[in-house]
């Protein structure tokens, strides 16, 4: 469920900026079906999903999902209804009814099937029903298998929550929380700590380079495999069980357990900062970006503007690590800045008719060398930004290959009960028509970080980046 | 996302909440012919007031948004007592000052310099008068330069209390130095990022303790200040400043935010100085970000919650009482720019009264007739 998380992710990240509007998701609003509409402000209080609210969101995906014209819908009502099944047989509520209606492939008549059935289910157990209703409609959601749908509802801040506090166990892994709720597949043993960010982690003497051998007693990679433990990790509130690790410092060989709280923590608000840059080797512009948030082009711009002042700069480091991604509007400016007369990529609907993204070639050029640091968190509009530099000949990407997740840029819509439902009108591929989501853009140079040079404050991404730029 | 609603409920104009994201006026709000500049209210209390300006110099610290500035630099603006009856009244704020703020805030239904030709109530560089006089420190919201809270400051003033407003640079549209500079609003470029509001309240409680150690020295009339009596009163993120300042200076013994979400880390142990908010409906006790909630129990001390019916987020500022100049009607229901200006003068100063001149004001401690707006949270109201 890459999927909700990244969704969840989007919007506490709204939500933690509480002195900002939400930002009008820029140049990709689709023309939204009558049955749901993107948000006009701040969503109201959410209330309780009913069968109304997954009716909603059965035809708002049927009428502007991607392949909502073509897709057969009967799919997602079968999704929808394992779900169902299973939660009814995971509370022991099993039920004679909670037999899948036969479809016919009317969209209409089916959905009218399933509902019938689904209330006669639910009526039958009162206590279960919101339950049943938020996995019948997660499932529906998740059966687009696109990961960029989502469906964002139950959100929840902790009420000592503070600006800028993240909640968790306070460290980073080289797994990240998108990766550990299922995008296991891209992961690379050994799992081991690359930031401590405070809290719990930082209390327990955590240290970036510790290897994780095993998390609640469970081994994080089975021949090779990433398991579903390493999601522990990343727990969410209200989630607050302890979680136990077994721990690896290489530099000692020091072996030991410790159980982490998760809580509350305060963030360096220094390292929040979406766009931050610094001079290195006294002609290099270094510029690490986390999002590419409204603005943020102009924002990295204008700090290698300043960077520029007085000296020759040899290049650009642009540390996209950890990029969770955001608006195709800035990646395609900030492309702007390197490259004139090009399409940065295509925004296609299911029957192939594409939208071309183009530089603005109002833009002065820079006309600096450009390294592009990249890894398996660099996600979405950070993969349209990685894959134009490297199709369009704009840079070298250093590090390893990006996320894949980039399915096409998400629209959110709001459904009856105020929660917001999300997915894209088309799909994305790079400028030479390929497609990148869950293959995500391959290094030029490939450079992983070990945990030996997480250990030792090294990184050697960023050397290689600048020998690279001295050549 | 706060601010949305806060615009949807009320009026559209300067919008600007905790932090920017200026939302266009609406067009049903904009009438087609602005009425001529505007009058400030008159001041209410017994005396004169005397208005001017310093301009001050933080060398210790490096500018916290302009990385190519190793001083912080500050224009402080008092309001004072005066017994001089004649003279210029002062500027408003610049016609440039007026300009960035209407582009800033997407307002185009009245020339640019509209602002410029505000009429203020004080004298400019009048002498100072009285002694042992209380002192209130200012801080306006994000984006606004200070001069957008002149009629409470000018109300103030004229009850008794020096006034010192700050423009805390680069928080602003719009800051104007002696040598002409204008400083826009360089930390607009990063107030969607996570932690921004809490990085910049820290910066502003250090703005506000450089300005109190600075004021004896740089200003003539600081001796008719009263240095144990010092409070802070601030709108939107300057209100969520007057806590991050209390925290870290005991110099200010009290202190309000009006209307501002609040980003200040109080102590698990609790905070005992005396503290208000003072707010609109998007901060009823329950609502969507109850920071208010969440600080009302860690208050240990004197505290009131008041939420006024139908403010909106610059109830509590000038910016009502410029709407007609600008050629913008307000929306139906919110409070009329008069009576806004009326309520946020006399609870303001009631608290202010009651904690730095110990004068008990009954107003404070129940609703009142004669204002029924004033709701007392979290008793009486609750979110409907």
């Amino acid at each position: 469920m890459t999927v909700v998380r990244i969704a969840a992710a989007g919007l506490a990240l709204l939500l933690a900026a509480a002195c900002t509007a939400p930002a009008p998701p820029r140049g990709e609003a689709s023309t939204a079906g009558t049955v749901c509409a993107p948000p006009q402000g701040a969503p109201g209080p959410e209330t309780v999903t009913t069968i109304d609210v997954i009716e909603q969101a059965y035809f708002c995906i049927l009428g502007t999902y991607y392949s909502g014209a073509t897709l057969d819908a009967r799919s997602l009502l079968t999704a929808g209804f394992v779900a169902l099944t299973q939660e009814l047989n995971r509370n022991g509520r099993d039920l004679p009814e909670a037999t899948m209606p036969a479809l016919t492939g009317d969209r209409k008549a089916d959905w009218t099937a399933f509902e019938a059935v689904y209330r006669k289910v639910t009526d039958q157990v009162p206590g279960l029903r919101d339950k049943l209703a938020i996995v019948t409609l997660e499932a529906i959601v998740a059966g687009l298998g696109d990961d960029h749908a989502g469906w964002t509802h139950d959100v929840k801040r902790p009420p000592d929550y503070y600006d800028g506090d993240g909640y968790g166990l306070g460290l980073q892994a080289n797994v990240d929380d998108s990766q550990a709720d299922g995008n296991l597949g891209v992961t690379l043993a050994p799992l081991f700590v690359t930031t401590v960010l405070g809290g719990a982690a930082q209390a327990a003497g955590l240290r970036a380079g510790d290897i994780i051998e095993s998390i609640n007693g469970s081994a994080p990679f089975i021949g090779g495999q990433a398991t579903p433990a390493i999601n522990a990790l990343y727990p969410q509130y209200p989630e607050a069980r302890p979680v136990k690790l077994r721990l690896l410092r290489q530099s000692t060989g020091r072996r030991w357990s410790v159980a982490l709280q998760p809580g509350l923590a305060q963030r360096d608000l220094a390292a929040l900062q979406v766009v931050r840059s610094k001079l290195l080797d006294d002609d290099v512009a270094y510029v690490r970006m986390t999002g590419f948030a409204p603005d943020s082009a102009d924002r990295v711009l204008r700090a290698i503007s300043r960077l520029r002042k007085g000296r020759t700069l040899s290049g650009v480091v642009l540390d996209l690590r950890g990029n969770s991604g955001g608006s195709p509007t800035e990646a395609t400016r900030l492309l702007s800045a390197f490259v004139h007369g090009k399409v940065t990529a295509y925004h296609c609907t299911v029957d192939g008719t594409c939208a071309t993204s183009r530089t603005d070639d109002t833009l002065e050029l820079l006309g600096l060398p450009l390294t592009v640091l990249t890894d398996r968190s660099c996600a979405s509009a950070c993969e349209h930004f990685s894959s134009a530099v490297k199709d369009l000949r704009i840079g070298r990407l250093v590090g390893t290959r990006t996320a894949g997740v980039i399915s096409g840029p998400a629209q959110a819509y709001l459904l009856s009960n105020n929660t917001l439902l999300s997915f894209p009108a088309q799909h994305h591929l790079g400028p030479n028509h390929e497609v990148i989501d869950r293959i995500g853009v391959p290094p030029d140079h490939y450079v992983p970080l070990t945990p030996k040079d997480a250990a030792a404050g090294r990184d050697p991404a960023l050397t290689k980046a600048l020998t690279l730029l001295h050549k | 996302m706060r601010q949305l609603l806060a615009v949807a409920a009320g009026l559209a104009v300067l919008a600007a909440s905790a932090c920017s994201a200026p939302a266009p006026p609406r067009s049903d709000a904009v009438s087609a012919a602005p009425a001529g500049p505007a009058t400030l209210p008159a001041p209410t209390g017994p005396h004169q007031v005397g208005t001017t300006a310093l301009y001050l110099k933080d060398t210790s610290r490096p500018d916290p948004w302009n990385l190519d500035a190793d001083a912080r630099e500050l224009k402080v603006t008092l309001w004072y007592p005066t017994k001089q009856h004649d003279g210029q009244r002062a500027p408003y704020m610049t016609p440039k000052e007026s300009e960035l703020l209407l582009k800033g805030t997407s307002i185009a239904s009245a020339p640019y310099d509209t602002l410029s030709k505000t009429r203020t109530n004080a004298i400019k560089d009048a002498e100072p008068a009285g002694r042992k006089l209380p002192l209130v420190v200012l801080s306006p919201g994000f984006t606004k330069p200070m001069s957008t809270l002149t009629s409470l400051a000018e109300d103030l003033a004229s009850r008794g209390y020096v006034v010192a407003g700050i423009d805390h640079t680069y928080e602003s549209y719009a800051t104007t130095f002696p040598d002409g500079r204008v400083a826009e609003c360089l930390a607009c470029d990063s107030n969607s990022d996570p932690g921004f509001g809490t990085g910049l309240i820290q910066g502003r409680a250090a703005d506000v303790s450089f300005v109190l150690d600075q004021l004896p020295a740089k200003w003539d009339g600081s001796d008719r200040i009263d240095r144990s009596r010092i409070a802070m009163v601030g709108q939107s993120i300057g209100g969520s400043s007057a806590m991050a300042t209390m925290l870290e200076d005991p110099r200010v013994r009290a202190g309000i935010d009006m209307d501002g979400t609040a980003y200040a880390r109080i102590p698990k142990s609790g905070f005992s100085r005396p503290f208000m908010f003072l707010g609109s409906a998007e901060h009823v006790s329950g609502g969507p970000f109850p920071t208010w909630d969440r600080d009302w129990k860690l208050l240990t001390g004197w505290k009131r919650w008041i939420v006024l019916s139908g403010a909106e987020h610059q109830s509590f500022t000038d910016t009502p009482l410029l709407a007609d100049a600008l050629g913008i009607k307000p929306l139906p229901g919110v409070l009329p720019a008069a009576r806004a200006a009326e309520l946020t003068r006399t609870y303001v100063a009631a608290f202010l009264d009651q904690h730095l001149k110990s004068r008990r004001q009954p107003l404070l401690d129940k609703p009142s007739s004669r204002y029924p707006e004033a709701k007392f949270c979290p008793a009486t109201c609750a979110r409907s």
